[in-house]
């Protein structure tokens, strides 16, 4: 067993199971800031803390769960009753949770260790004086010199000892194995057999042991049973060897050492010599071992005894197992032969050296069980008890949702085929079952489809639980009161969507609370409720899910956001003038403005909201603005509620074909000619009271230089696409159908191109190009 | 044959780590969530050794413990304890309800496995 790598992997098992921990802590010790004598909470927060100091310690996370103790002591008198948790002491609570997190990184302790004591002390003044960190370690037993002791032990058990798990016999051999032991079995107490009831017991042991051990050791045997059983140990000193050997211990050693030897040598061919398990054999071997062992050690002869050692475990575990005597095994016990031959011999030949002896003892592989006869011990049922979840390697899951989309495209050939076969090769009756197995195939891939995607997805939840905690904490920075609230919690997007627009949210709701919510003073004074409200609202729309981050504050001055960008030089000063309330408020997205007036710490650098948009527009989605100065804003994000497979209109213009995301498209029309208007370069289109400004497709793509302008033909086909600012009308030659895709990106060379979102494979294997209205227009 | 051991805890990590270091000892492992969880999945296989943390949700070591001790496979099994240092009365009220012995967190590796060769050798 490779210590290292085990305390590596218990290491990075900790880590993953205290992130879950410490992300359920933030919202229990928030929820119990409002409930603080919910004692279902308090518990739940103890437990999870405690859990977070056992396994961190059991891990190795030693400075980490003497902190971690200190926050369990608070939470564990709050939950007897002898405490009263306060939001001071949630804030502490919550700072050294953040400090736990930083512990477990890898060099994490040194940094935060100031914080760490600041916080203790800190906890310390909530905790009644008498309560000290309770250290009862027991002091280590100092080792006595190693001096032969003679135990006499009287055990015995209590009657019921068997209703506990115990077997005393396993005690009387743990005796054994500390030395040379004369074990003596006292009946008397056993009854007749009419009477003798075999789940009582009935036994008692007295042992001599003759061992370098000290008493401690001894009593350590009946740790577990010492309360309930007579146990009764007198210990000695043993006299010093006897005379003829005191002359000489060393000789006295090695004449034992000869004779076990011989029988050892004696066995060992016996045991070679086997080809099936001969336990009786092995018994023998292993007896003589012990008493070679136990010779050397009583005469302090301590390396040869480490030989035996492994010897013995090697055959014990043997033994126990009951498994046939390998070769390997055998191979094994010759080898620790030799070298006990060697070692006796130098021994005899010189005074004993303890040097170099180490590179004799090299390591002895452990016996790896086989059993003898692999009898099948019949499949084991499954747990009754399922497990509530798995974890997945997110890279397996990629795997299998690339597979299924393909088989999704691949699916549309079956209807092609059957086309074929029908029209071009007269075979109606072929075609029909093609056409039925396609039917069958296609109805299995959207199944599995529906299944897949429902597996990435995930609430939101996971990405609104961090708020609460942040509007709190700006909250109370800035003297503000702030209110959160959370709707459709429950709405599910891809696992990746969910990643991708948690930093833009962040961004939001912290603009939100940090800049939107004015002081209660302000909000008094302009009439409004003191506590200011920031609404987080997500709700699902035909295929896409929709994001709302309104809050009742301030709102933005579509005044002064033009002005700022003046100052900056942003925008021209004609610009400026021609620009209307909505344009004005579109600026806000424009990197490098920011109408903040002091930049706080936690927003105002002007970095914000381009970054926000683009990181959205990347997910394929839209941002829009509303505001209102003095009411309050409210910003929308509508994004593709699904990642993978993609409704599309496929189109065709300038004998091409593409492919329009059906998310983007807001209606398709067809206008007599004349509803086309020219203006300069551009054209417009006029439908229902709006204007729509348009562009051809086949002019933006047009695949060769054509001298002069193409017509326009009686009837436009024409998309109307929703960007994040407006609505464009795209002349497309024809529309064709609709489809179902599975995007692709191009590549990196084709990054740049911004007008697609990617390529597709149809059904009969062209490749269509889908377009990305944002980046058209 | 190998023995088999069920630990129970609802830490995910501490049954990682027990399951570790004794399937490296040649142990066959079984986890477990809680006392729930433990009680169905050893009726369904047998169990040679029992190690059980105290706190866990839906049933804590001390009722799982009972339990066990009033199943016919189960009377005599070892069944050893996970606690702390601060839970002398725990242990009692272990020992009260049956349990073989215990084991006090955090524990090195060379003690987990001295405990399970005591009671499970």
């Amino acid at each position: 067993m490779d210590i290292a790598a085990l305390q590596r992997k218990m290491r990075d098992a900790f880590r993953v199971e205290a992130a879950d921990l410490l992300a359920e802590l933030d919202s229990s010790m928030l929820e119990l800031e409002s409930r603080p004598q919910d004692a279902d909470l308090l518990n739940r927060v103890f437990r999870a803390i405690h859990t977070i100091k056992g396994s961190g310690a059991t891990a190795g996370f030693n400075e980490m769960a003497a902190f971690t103790h200190h926050v369990e002591e608070l939470f564990d008198e709050a939950r007897m009753g002898r405490l009263t948790i306060t939001p001071e002491m949630i804030d502490l609570a919550l700072q050294a949770k953040d400090l736990i997190g930083q512990l477990l990184e890898p060099d994490g302790t040194d940094a935060v260790e100031p914080a760490c004591a600041q916080v203790v002390e800190a906890l310390a003044k909530f905790l009644p004086p008498d309560l000290r960190p309770r250290s009862n370690r027991p002091a280590k037993p100092v080792n006595d010199a190693p001096q032969q002791q003679r135990h006499k032990i009287f055990f015995r058990p209590h009657p019921q000892v068997f209703f506990s798990g115990t077997d005393p016999v396993n005690m009387v051999d743990e005796l054994r194995a500390l030395g040379d032991a004369t074990v003596t079995a006292r009946v008397d107490g056993v009854p007749s057999l009419e009477t003798l009831n075999p789940e009582q017991c009935y036994l008692a042991w007295d042992v001599e042991l003759l061992s370098a051990h000290p008493i401690a050791k001894v009593k350590e045997v009946f740790i577990f049973v010492e309360d309930e059983s007579e146990i009764r140990i007198e210990s000695h000193p043993e006299p010093a060897s006897s005379a003829a050997d005191e002359a000489d211990p060393l000789a006295g050693f090695l004449n034992i050492a000869g004779q076990s030897m011989e029988a050892l040598g004696g066995f060992l061919s016996q045991l070679r010599g086997t080809t099936d398990t001969d336990l009786g054999c092995c018994k023998n071997y292993l007896r003589i071992l012990r008493t070679f062992q136990a010779a050397a050690r009583h005469q302090g002869q301590e390396e040869p005894a480490a030989l035996l050692e492994v010897q013995i475990h090697l055959l014990e575990t043997t033994l126990t197992d009951k498994v046939a005597l390998s070769d390997q095994t055998k191979e094994h016990l010759a080898k620790g032969y030799e070298k006990l031959a060697d070692l006796i011999r130098s021994l005899r030949e010189n005074s004993l050296r303890g040097s170099g002896f180490e590179t004799r003892l090299a390591p002895q592989p452990s016996v790896a069980s086989q059993p003898a006869a692999s009898a099948a011990d019949g499949p084991k049922k499954e747990a009754l008890h399922a497990a509530a979840s798995i974890r997945v390697d997110q890279e397996k899951l990629d795997r299998l949702m690339q597979s299924a989309g393909e088989l999704l495209v691949a699916r549309n050939a079956f209807p092609i085929l059957a086309k074929k076969l029908v029209l071009e090769h007269g075979l109606s009756v072929m075609g029909k079952e093609v056409k039925d197995a396609g039917d069958h195939i296609s109805h299995i891939a959207d199944d599995l489809q529906a299944a897949l995607m429902s597996i990435r997805m995930m609430p939101i939840r996971t990405v609104f639980q961090r708020f609460p905690r942040m509007v709190r904490d700006i909250g109370r920075a800035q003297g503000k009161e702030v209110e959160l609230l959370l709707e459709g919690e429950d709405t599910e997007l891809d696992k990746t969507v969910i990643e991708q627009i948690a930093d833009p949210l962040v961004h939001l709701v912290r603009n939100a609370a940090d800049h939107g919510i004015e002081s209660p003073e302000v909000r008094a004074q302009a009439g409004k409720p003191r506590a200011g409200k920031v609404t987080l609202k997500a709700c699902n729309k035909e295929n896409n899910v929709v994001i709302e981050v309104h809050d009742d504050g301030r709102g933005m001055d579509p005044a002064r956001l033009k002005q700022k960008a003046l100052e900056k030089g942003l925008i021209t000063p004609g610009a400026a003038e021609a620009m209307d309330e909505r344009a004005a408020l579109e600026l806000i997205f424009l990197p490098g403005l920011t109408t903040a007036e002091k930049v706080t710490d936690i927003s105002g650098r002007g970095v914000g909201m381009d970054v926000v948009r683009s990181n959205i527009r990347k997910l394929h989605g839209t941002t829009t603005l509303e505001s209102r100065l003095g009411g309050g804003s409210k910003i929308t994000i509508t994004l593709p509620a699904s990642l993978m497979v993609s409704r599309g209109i496929l189109v065709e213009a300038n004998s091409e074909e593409y492919v329009f995301p059906m998310e983007s498209v807001v209606r398709m029309v067809r206008l007599p000619r004349d509803q086309i208007h020219r203006h300069e370069q551009a054209h417009f289109a006029t439908f229902r009271n709006e204007v729509y400004p348009v562009l051809r497709l086949a002019d933006h793509f047009a695949s060769e230089t054509r001298s002069g302008e193409i017509a326009w033909p009686e009837e436009v086909a024409l998309a109307i696409v929703q960007t994040d600012r407006e609505r464009v009308g795209v002349a497309v030659d024809r529309f064709i159908c609709d489809v179902e895709v599975i995007v692709k990106p191009m590549g990196r060379d084709f990054a740049n191109i911004t007008a697609f979102r990617g390529a597709t494979i149809m059904g009969d294997g062209r490749v269509a190009l889908v377009i990305n209205p944002a980046g058209l227009v | 044959m190998a023995k088999t051991i069920m630990v129970v805890d609802d830490s995910s990590s501490m049954r990682q780590m027990v399951n570790f270091t004794l399937a490296g000892a040649g142990y066959q492992v079984v986890e477990a969530q809680d006392g729930l969880d433990s009680l169905a999945k050893s009726s369904a296989q047998k169990v040679d050794l029992f190690i059980t943390d105290l706190n866990m949700p839906n049933m804590d070591g001390i009722q799982l413990t009972r339990r066990l001790r009033a199943m016919a496979p189960y009377r005599f099994t070892p069944i050893v304890l996970l606690t702390t240092e601060s839970q002398h009365e725990k242990k009692m009220e272990g020992k009260a309800a049956g349990a073989t012995g215990w084991i006090v967190k955090p524990f090195q590796i060379e003690q987990l496995l001295a405990v399970v060769k005591k009671v499970c050798p």
